[in-house]
């Protein structure tokens, strides 16, 4: 195993399988292919809030502890919700030697976890590990002219200690975005929540808050949203159905994966892509049209 | 009640203590104490779950779970026996269901509840990686499932010990069948032979077999070749 | 142990070089049956002295619990007052009971109108032990023609030739059924591996690992859950009933916790309670689960049914010799067809692996107790090596833990790793070859009766072969299923007033006959309780 354990999580074999194989098309691409950890369970999903409740922190230390024994230094996650749940347990456990010593004796099946493994998303290694500017070299094919809102949602940016950017004013998916030749566009409800489970039980909330989110970022023009999370994806993808003819504008919002993005700017596997996408790429000539 | 000696141990079965011949079973140890059971066995191989068997050595704090019908009685064991589990099981239609990845999660909704504390597979007396199969069924890996859970007896202590109240043998079972009937090819000379058998193809054969007699059977079996 | 243990390794390298030693002669094969098969000895067995197979010699054993007194006084029990009216009753939820009740559903019974009754829970049977595998004949190098060559030779040519035929043609129908029941058959490369058992000439036994039987049983259970089939556990049957007219009309159940009876009507009954294992034939211990006690045979017997081959026991080869902990229980033949040989205390092969079972069996008393090259343990009891770590030198490193888990995890629970050192075994009461006579659908001699699975009488002859009774629970349960359906569709099965004279006829005939006895049954479950305990017992609670 190399420094960087992958944990995928549930979603990322399911429902999102598109997203996992975008992401691993890119890394393998960038020569850093994705290795997954040998045996992992699910991140928790969600973020225990009562701190006397260490049972809920289980699941997350666990996945600490695989990597540790794999001798990775750090997990690297690509659904921010996976991202927002180890991290937020890794900090949680690692702050207070009792509850660290409570959960490894809970699990003495297991070698006790001693602290120190990293969390990051996936954005964060390709901006502070690989960098930003070895992405643009890899593009074959930019995506000139596309103009592609950066949702965010909350689990990337908050709480703060965790977040991987500035929880008011993210930078990270914009700057991406332009790494691939594309043209971000800033819309207000950009970190907006997009109303998670709720979609379950009151489906009616969620709407509302993906009609404030999808119909803002159509007035500032975008034709593309990006996100990192696929519940979001879920829920956002449901809605824009759901809302179509309510929306302001005509024209069709595309929403992929941010590793799709990329996929597409290497020419590399996307997975696979809403209809509307493969319209809007007809326009903008590949690496081989590029050369002729 | 008499100490126990160098060929017998003491137990104590529901907090009663008995002094039984060493290297029995713990139901055999039981019987020869004098129960009788109803309850709590059946097979007495170690397949079919029935003797489900929660113990505790003197002295120590921890709960251990075994068959009774595959584990010795050791001296100063604490035993108790629970032979069912009221884990509600969902019935489906194996033939109409969508066998894709959310197949379980929509059967037993409840595996979502697992918060990996890992206290299955510490209960399961086959040794299966319970925790294990239960995420890989929660991320909709069927195939995972079914061969994880592939030993499963359905004794149903790991679902008794389960904080999330999951009912992980039902489940698996589930897991199981989906996977054979739409994940596992079916060998293709097989339905070929069925239709030769439909068509009679064999019959004649068999008719004429059927009607010989033993000195005739004698002698194409002693000149059978054997593959 | 150790010693002898080395006995074998030292030999193993030149074993297995020059391969198993050849199989017998048909006149070895007699000459060693008749010298050292327990159903060769006559004083263990005895002739029947009442009912409808009087004269049929059968084993001391089930001798006496054919001829004991009844468990109940019919007259104690109220007729009038009937707790289950249902069209097709099923009496033992094992695997034929649970193809029957299956079967008897597609055929246009509403399940609601289906009854199992079983003895303890759903699934307490011998169908969920079996290891090694089921045969079917599917494969192009093999035909159901060859495959009744198989049965009939195994059996010593006396099965009813009809059912046979049943049996082979049905088997890879019944692949098909279990591949839509989602069993989980061992395949490669899409292909199933299939592999020889004791007596065949082709390979066609079709496996789940080493837990076949619960592999194809508990998707079969699950089905009739799903299809919402009642069930009542913990209740056997201890008397059949009959209607005036003579016909099965349904049966007695007993409530093994709280003692009550009940009265079940039906249309029709099919009788499904597998094996008697637990009749410790010649102190034989035993494969079988608990509830294995002939009560099938019994209750049949004294509604009239006919009985067959009723003189020969099957004794699985290998079974457990040591520890004593789990003695008898079973060591799969599977691991023979996988390479394991047995072996004797010099170390020598002394008998081809895969002969039929009762020859096989024969061959190790043999070893034993008249050759005197068995190895005796601290508890006395005598037994053969087998050489299982020759498994892992055939195939490879993680054949044994990977398709024989059962196998291994059995033994590695008492401290012996088979997959190093070669396990004691030694022959154990395994399956009763003979039962109550059927037809190839199940009918028996008594009008409305059907049966199918081990209780059968037939289809075996003398010496079942490994992999055909999970085939025949399949195929008679099915078969007995359908029949019943059908039978309880029509007009004349209209079941008259209810009766237990039968019952009432058969304790005539134990006084006319002058048989005494203070036995009484069915069994219903062995008494395992110490003597000591049982010498005081004044049994007020239990
Ligand atoms: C350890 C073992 C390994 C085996 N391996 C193989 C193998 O590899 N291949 C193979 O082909 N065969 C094998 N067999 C044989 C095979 O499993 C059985 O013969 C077959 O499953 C019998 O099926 P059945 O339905 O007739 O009986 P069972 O499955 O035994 O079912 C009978 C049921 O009837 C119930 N019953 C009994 N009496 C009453 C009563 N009075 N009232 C109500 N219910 C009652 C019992 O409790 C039981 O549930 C093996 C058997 C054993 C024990
Ligand atoms: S006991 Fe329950 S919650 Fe704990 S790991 Fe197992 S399934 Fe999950
Ligand atoms: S998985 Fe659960 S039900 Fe299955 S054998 Fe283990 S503890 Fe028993
Ligand atoms: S009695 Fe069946 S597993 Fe122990």
């Amino acid at each position: 195993m190399n420094n960087t354990a992958y944990f995928p999580g549930c979603s990322l074999k399911a429902e999102a399988s598109d997203y996992e194989r975008s992401a691993a098309a890119v890394m393998e691409a960038l020569g850093q292919p994705l290795e997954e950890l040998e045996r992992w369970t699910c991140c928790g999903t969600v973020y225990s809030l009562t701190d006397d409740d260490l049972m809920h922190q289980l699941a997350s230390v666990r996945n600490l502890i695989r990597a540790q024994e794999c001798g990775a230094e750090e997990i690297v996650t690509l659904c921010s919700m996976c991202f927002n749940t180890l991290k937020r347990s890794k900090v949680f456990i690692e702050q207070d030697a009792a509850r660290l010593e409570t959960v490894n004796a809970f699990m003495d099946e297991e070698p006790d976890y001693e602290g120190g493994i990293e969390v990051f998303h996936l954005l964060e290694i390709l901006r502070d590990q690989v960098g930003f500017e070895s992405i643009e070299g890899r593009v074959t094919r930019p995506l000139s002219g596309l103009r592609v809102a950066p949702y965010y949602g909350c689990t990337l940016l908050r709480p703060r200690e965790i977040g991987i950017d500035e929880p008011d004013t993210p930078m990270i998916l914009q700057d991406f975005i332009r790494t691939l030749w594309a043209t971000p566009v800033e819309f207000a409800f950009q970190a907006e929540c997009c109303g998670t489970y709720q979609i379950v039980d009151t489906p009616e909330m969620v709407l509302e808050k993906s009609h404030r989110i999808l119909s803002s970022a159509m007035r500032a023009g975008a034709e593309v949203m990006v996100t990192s999370c696929p519940l979001c994806m879920h829920n956002l993808r449901l809605c824009y159905e759901e809302l179509r003819s309510s929306l302001p504008e005509k024209r069709e919002l595309s929403i992929v994966y941010w590793t799709q993005l990329a996929a597409i700017a290497f020419e590399v596997e996307t997975g696979e892509l809403p209809a509307s996408m493969d319209k809007l790429l007809e326009g903008l000539p590949t690496s081989m049209e590029l050369v002729r | 009640m008499s100490i126990p000696s160098e060929n017998t141990i003491r137990i104590y079965v529901m907090g009663s203590a008995y002094e039984v011949p060493r290297g029995l079973t713990i139901m055999d140890a039981m019987e020869h104490a004098g129960w009788r059971f109803t309850r709590g066995a059946g097979c007495r191989s170690g397949f079919c779950g029935a003797c489900s068997t929660v113990y505790r050595h003197e002295g120590d704090y921890r709960l251990r779970f075994v068959l009774a019908c595959q584990t010795e009685a050791e001296d100063g064991m604490y035993l108790v026996q629970l032979p069912f589990t009221p884990a509600p099981r969902v019935s489906y239609t194996l033939a109409a269901l969508n066998p894709d990845e959310n197949v379980l999660l929509q059967h037993y909704p409840e595996i979502a509840r697992c918060v990996s504390c890992n206290t299955c597979t510490k209960a399961c007396p086959q040794d299966i990686e319970v925790m294990d199969y239960v995420q890989a069924a929660l991320r909709g890996d069927i195939a995972q499932t079914a061969s994880l859970s592939f030993d499963c007896i359905q004794c149903g202590l790991c679902s008794m010990r389960c904080p999330a109240d999951i009912k992980h043998y039902h489940m698996a079972q589930m897991a199981r069948r989906v996977y054979g009937r739409y994940m596992s090819p079916i060998t293709e000379h097989l339905e070929e032979r069925i239709v030769e058998i439909e068509k009679g193809v064999y019959a004649e054969e068999v008719d004429a077999l059927v009607k010989m007699t033993r000195g005739e059977l004698e002698e194409i079996y002693a000149a059978r070749v054997v593959e | 142990m150790r010693e002898a243990i080395a006995r074998v390794e030292a030999t193993r390298p030149a074993r297995l070089q020059a391969g198993p030693p050849p199989a017998m002669t048909p006149a070895e094969r007699e000459k060693v049956l008749a010298e050292f098969h327990p159903d060769y000895k006559a004083e263990k067995k005895r002739e029947l002295g009442i009912g409808v197979s009087a004269g049929n010699v059968v084993p001391n054993e089930v001798a006496d619990m054919l001829e004991a007194h009844l468990l109940v006084d019919p007259a104690k029990i109220d007729l009038s007052r009937v707790d289950y009216d249902v069209d097709v009753l099923i009496i033992g939820g094992g695997g034929a009971g649970t193809v029957a009740a299956i079967f008897a559903h597609q055929e246009g019974i509403p399940a609601e109108n289906i009854l199992i009754v079983t003895k303890l829970r759903h699934g307490d049977c011998n169908s969920t032990m079996a290891q090694g595998g089921i045969q079917a004949a599917d494969r192009p190098e093999d035909s159901p023609a060859i495959h009744y060559i198989d049965v009939m030779g195994g059996g010593h040519y006396e099965n009813k030739p009809e059912l046979v035929q049943a049996m082979v043609d049905d088997g890879p129908e019944i692949i098909r059924w279990h591949e839509e029941l989602g069993v989980m058959y061992d395949k490669e490369n899409g292909e199933y591996m299939e592999a020889h058992g004791g007596g065949t000439s082709r390979k066609r036994m079709h496996s789940c690992k080493d837990y076949t039987g619960k592999a194809i049983f508990n998707p079969i259970r699950d089905e009739a859950r799903n299809l919402g089939i009642p069930t009542l556990e913990f209740s056997p049957v201890i008397e059949l009933l009959l209607d005036v007219e003579g016909k099965a009309a349904g049966a007695i159940t007993y409530n093994l916790e709280t003692g009550e009876y009940r009265v079940i009507r039906a249309k029709a009954t099919v009788l499904a309670t597998g094996g008697f294992g637990r009749m410790h034939i010649q102190n034989f211990p035993t494969t079988n689960h608990y509830g294995a006690t002939a009560d099938g045979l019994v209750i049949a017997y004294r509604a009239g049914a006919k009985l067959l081959d009723m003189d020969s026991v099957q004794y699985h080869p290998t079974g457990v010799a040591y520890p004593s902990a789990i003695l008898g229980q079973l060591a799969t033949e599977k691991l023979r067809s996988q390479g394991a040989v047995p072996i004797n205390a010099d170390g020598e092969a002394f008998v081809y692996p895969l002969e039929p079972r009762d020859v096989e069996a024969a061959a190790i008393i043999r070893e034993c107790w008249s050759r005197e090259k068995g190895i005796e343990t601290a508890t006395g009891v005598r037994g053969v090596w087998l050489d299982t770590p020759m498994i892992d030198e055939i195939h490879g490193e993680g054949t044994i833990k990977d398709w024989l888990a059962a196998m291994w995890t059995m033994w590695n629970r008492h401290g012996i790793d088979i997959t190093k050192d070669p396990a004691l075994v030694y022959p154990t009461l395994h399956y009763q070859n003979g039962g109550v006579e059927i037809e190839a659908d199940g009918e028996t001699s008594v009008p409305g009766l059907f049966a199918g699975g081990e209780v059968e009488g037939g289809v075996h002859g003398k010496n079942r072969l490994m992999g055909n009774s999970l085939l025949g629970y399949n195929v008679f349960g099915r078969r007995a299923g359908i029949a019943a359906a059908k039978w309880a569709k029509k007009k004349k099965s209209k079941i008259k007033t209810l009766s237990l004279q039968h019952a009432v006829d058969f304790e005539q005939q134990l006084a006319d006959a002058g048989i005494e006895t203070d036995l009484q049954s069915p069994m219903l479950l062995p008494d395992y309780r110490s003597k000591s305990v049982l010498e005081r017992s004044l049994g007020r609670f239990i």
